[in-house]
């Protein structure tokens, strides 16, 4: 394999790699603290990206333009689905709870799809920025992907400060570690679960923006999202955002290479198969991987 | 209700199930046809779910790995008799392999394993196109099957229905309800996980799949999409849960209401039936935690509480006059015989040392207490003898056998029972329920029959005469403490493990309390090793004092001689014990 196409095919993974972690971190985030695996969420980004891409036909507009008008609709989403189908469950016994919220996230996303399909069309769409190309030696890159890339970053370190040194982002570290501690300590739990699930949910629209500049989004492929989402988090450790971007590099690198080099219809099968293994080889979570 | 009207309804039933294809079109039996096959699956997840306690969302795997080896074979000639048999071959293996790796997940871990076999599937499906023709799926012959079809599913759910009613009642059944409440205390009980899951897990594996080998026969077309579908995939699920999962006719009523609701709201609609789909499974899990049959109007209903049954088990009407005596063997106590030894015995957890080179010998006959401050390691000394820990180093023998390599459940048919600190029983078990599964998984491995009869005997020992259809959730604490003994008394033991019995009894209970352990001792040669806090109550019966401090013994001693011990006085009991005098 010739240098410039590694280098390529790697920058490409590093690219997709970026937006899965950006995924991931909303789920990451909605499990830590309020212990749902909103199972909707991928097809959260993939509504987001229809929308955007019918936004940015019409308009013509700038993506970053575009962001807003979708991550305050969905934050708002966010919040008022937390609040109005999700709250009420925590009041069950644990495995009431989990059905529950397996029944109605699942329910949601099959909604979401259908009714995308049926108002958008069900056929792919993206973003067709025009970009000019940057090219150093054989490598040709287009700038936006470059701006996607430095966005992702500016986003992670920003959610990282945020949650180290903000009020709110303790406070949801707090619930992540301990709820009946940190609610002894102030911390209004049902509040910060709300809002945490609104914030993953907003974050999840911006990668849905981003993914479609890129890659093609249809309102059917959310749930191989969620998995691969899931996937991250449960290498990367719940509620660790470092361990969540470097396993969504992984992801992204490993799947860009399989489809290069093998095929890629084989690609999504890598993020399923590791996390059977993951969860098999360290049953009890990623806790007792970290002390090994 | 009357069991001749029972026998009645449900003969009727099946006869009128049985007329449809003579009667009915074509499309009422075809719609009939699904619905029996979507209450197969509803029915075999909740053998895992309601019953055992699993939340298994990939069940629908098995659905489609079963219509795939039907058709692959069907359409390579093989005769229908032997691709239904591969279909239940090859689902029940895929079964068999993932129980290896998934039952060691437990929780929410467990169902997200499971939700990723369903994507992983049709991905297989998808890229396997030499064998499965990838996502163009396979025609199968286009003959007339409806009929055959509907019978065989019919078949299929009077099966389902068969074995769903020997769980309710059988040994088998009980362990997994014990599973479902308590996993560890159910091991330390005699049952053995593994086996159980394993079992449960194939077996409704093999009515999934042979359900979709039927659905698959009768569509005369199956493709990846279709067979692993999400949405389809929770419709079982859903189904069973709008009815009530866990009870003798939930699934069966709850998929019969979500199927006449489906087509009765998708007939109408041209348009967005997934989302109606989608809508009305989301309206289940927001609303229906435990069932419309769970709802109180039909507990509460006089003539319609039998709806909402749990288990299919009647205990014969007692025989009159039963003695005090309990259904125990009388051992003669050798007190040569050393029931358990440790030998330097040590846990620790990360660098918390919990149990610090522990040796003693416990024999035949003796009642031993074991005293100690908070956190000297006296429930971690307990937690080994029964297997829920591994030591780090030492051993531990019971009557001479080191049980290194003993699982709880073995442990417990050497003869070991015990009682927990916090009570534990089997919450949504009644007593008679946690006592029989003592009985019947422990030492003494009499039948669930007999265990189930000789109940109220152990219940009456314990003062708990009169409450014996309650559940056990529903018990005071003494209650339950009470119900703790007696479930570790009915399995036989030989050494009967009490941790902290005593503390918030009244003073006349506890002198029944102490009545009660020389009893067993006297009269049925049991063992003894006795945790408890409150010292007045241990004087009055043991023979011998073993003092942990920080996890070592530091005092082993007759009664009188322990308690003058300068160490045990300083750390345990105080000088105002000797002043006390």
């Amino acid at each position: 394999m010739p240098l410039d196409i590694f280098i390529q095919v790697l920058l490409n993974g590093v690219l997709l790699g970026g937006i899965y972690a950006l995924v991931a971190f909303g789920l990451s985030l909605v499990y830590g603290v309020a212990h749902i695996l909103n199972i909707a969420h991928g097809t959260l980004l993939a509504i987001s990206g229809v929308v955007a891409s019918l936004i940015f036909l019409k308009t013509g507009w700038n993506p970053v333009l575009i962001i807003p008008m979708i991550v305050i609709p969905v934050f708002a989403f966010g919040y008022l689905f937390h609040a109005g189908l999700l709250r009420p469950l925590a009041r069950r016994g644990k495995h009431d709870e989990t059905i529950g919220t397996v029944l109605i996230t699942t329910g949601a996303l099959i909604m979401m799809s259908d009714l995308t399909g049926f108002a958008a069309g069900t056929q792919q769409r993206n973003i067709p920025v025009r970009s000019e190309m940057l090219e150093m030696g054989d490598i040709i890159l287009p700038m936006a992907q470059i701006w996607i890339l430095a966005g992702i970053v500016a986003l992670t370190l920003a959610l990282h400060f945020y949650l180290k040194y903000a009020w709110f982002g303790k406070a949801v570290r707090a619930v992540t570690q301990d709820a009946f501690g940190a609610a002894l300590c102030g911390v209004n739990g049902p509040r910060a679960r709300a809002l945490t699930f609104a914030a993953g949910s907003g974050l999840v629209g911006v990668a849905g923006v981003l993914y479609a500049i890129i890659y093609p989004v249809d309102p059917y492929m959310g749930f191989s999202l969620t998995v691969r989402a899931f996937t991250i988090i449960v290498v990367g450790g719940i509620g660790n955002l470092a361990g969540a971007m470097i396993a969504g590099l992984m992801l992204g690198v490993a799947e860009a290479f399989t489809a290069f080099l093998w095929s890629p219809k084989w690609a999504p099968a890598i993020s399923v198969i590791l996390l059977l293994i993951i969860l098999v080889v360290f049953p009890r979570g990623l806790a007792s991987w970290r002390k090994a | 209700m009357p069991r001749i009207v029972l026998y009645g309804c449900a003969l009727a039933l099946a006869a009128g199930v049985a007329a449809i294809p003579a009667f009915a079109g074509s499309y009422l039996t075809a719609f009939v046809l699904a619905l029996m096959i979507s209450f197969v699956m509803a029915q075999s997840w909740d053998w895992v779910n309601g019953q055992m306690g699993y939340l298994n969302l990939g069940h629908f795997a098995f659905y489609g790995i079963g219509a795939y080896a039907f058709a692959i074979l069907l359409t390579r000639g093989a005769p229908l008799a032997p691709s239904f048999a591969a279909a239940v071959f090859f689902g029940s293996l895929a079964a068999l392999l993932v129980s290896l790796p998934l039952f060691r997940l437990k929780g929410d871990y467990f169902a997200f394993a499971t939700l990723a076999i369903v994507p992983l599937c049709e991905l297989l499906a998808n890229n396997f196109d030499g064998l499965t023709r990838g996502s163009d799926g396979i025609t199968l012959p286009p003959d007339y099957v409806l009929v055959p079809a509907f019978y065989m599913a019919a078949s299929l759910a009077a099966l389902t229905i068969a074995v769903t009613l020997w769980l309710m009642r059988s040994r088998f059944g009980y362990g997994l309800r014990a599973i479902r409440n308590d996993e560890q205390v159910a091991e330390v009980a005699g049952i053995r996980l593994f086996v159980f899951k394993l079992a449960t897990l194939t077996l409704s594996a093999g009515f999934a799949a042979m359900a979709g080998a039927i659905q698959a026969w009768q569509f005369s077309y199956i493709a990846p999409n279709t067979m692993f579908n999400l949405g389809v995939a929770l419709v079982p699920i859903a189904g069973a849960l709008l009815g009530g999962s866990g009870l003798l006719l939930g699934p069966l009523v709850g998929m019969v209401l979500f199927a006449s609701l489906e087509q009765a709201l998708l007939v109408k609609l041209s348009h967005l039936r997934e989302a109606v789909l989608g809508l009305m499974i989301m309206l289940i899990g927001r609303f229906l935690p435990g069932g419309l049959l769970r709802a109180k109007w039909i507990t509460g209903h006089r003539s319609l509480f039998w709806l909402s049954r749990e288990s299919h088990f009647e205990v014969a009407a007692s025989t009159g006059a039963v003695s005090d005596e309990l259904p125990l063997a009388r051992r003669a106590i050798d007190k040569n015989q050393i029931v358990l030894a440790c030998e330097g015995a040590t846990m620790a957890f990360g660098g918390n040392v919990a149990v610090n080179n522990v040796s003693l010998t416990i024999r035949q006959g003796e009642i031993v207490g074991l005293v100690g401050p908070n956190g000297s390691g006296k429930t971690t000394l307990f937690n080994l003898i029964s297997g829920i820990y591994r030591p780090r180093s030492g051993r531990i023998l019971i009557e001479g056998k080191d049980i290194a390599d003993f699982r709880a459940d073995e442990i417990a048919h050497l003869g070991i029972g015990r009682t927990y600190q916090i009570p534990r029983p089997f919450a949504e078990l009644t007593v008679r329920e946690n006592i029989a599964i003592g009985r019947t998984f422990g030492a003494s491995k009499t039948p669930l029959v007999d265990a189930m009869r000789t109940a109220d005997v152990f219940a009456r020992y314990v003062g708990l005469d009169g409450l014996l259809e309650r559940k056990a959730e529903l018990l005071s604490l003494q209650q339950k403490k009470a119900l703790e003994l007696a479930r570790a008394l009915a399995a036989e033991p030989k050494l009967l493990l009490v941790d902290e019995v005593a503390s918030g009894l009244s003073t006349v209970e506890i002198a029944t309390f102490v009545k009660h352990i020389r009893d067993i001792r006297d009269h049925y040669g049991i063992t003894v090793i006795w945790v408890e806090h409150i010292f007045s109550a241990l004087a009055q019966v043991v023979d011998r004092l073993i003092v942990l401090d920080n996890g070592a013994v530091i005092a082993d001693a007759p009664l009188a001689e322990a308690m003058r011990d300068e160490k045990v006085l300083t750390t345990y009991l105080g000088h105002a014990a000797t002043e006390a005098k």
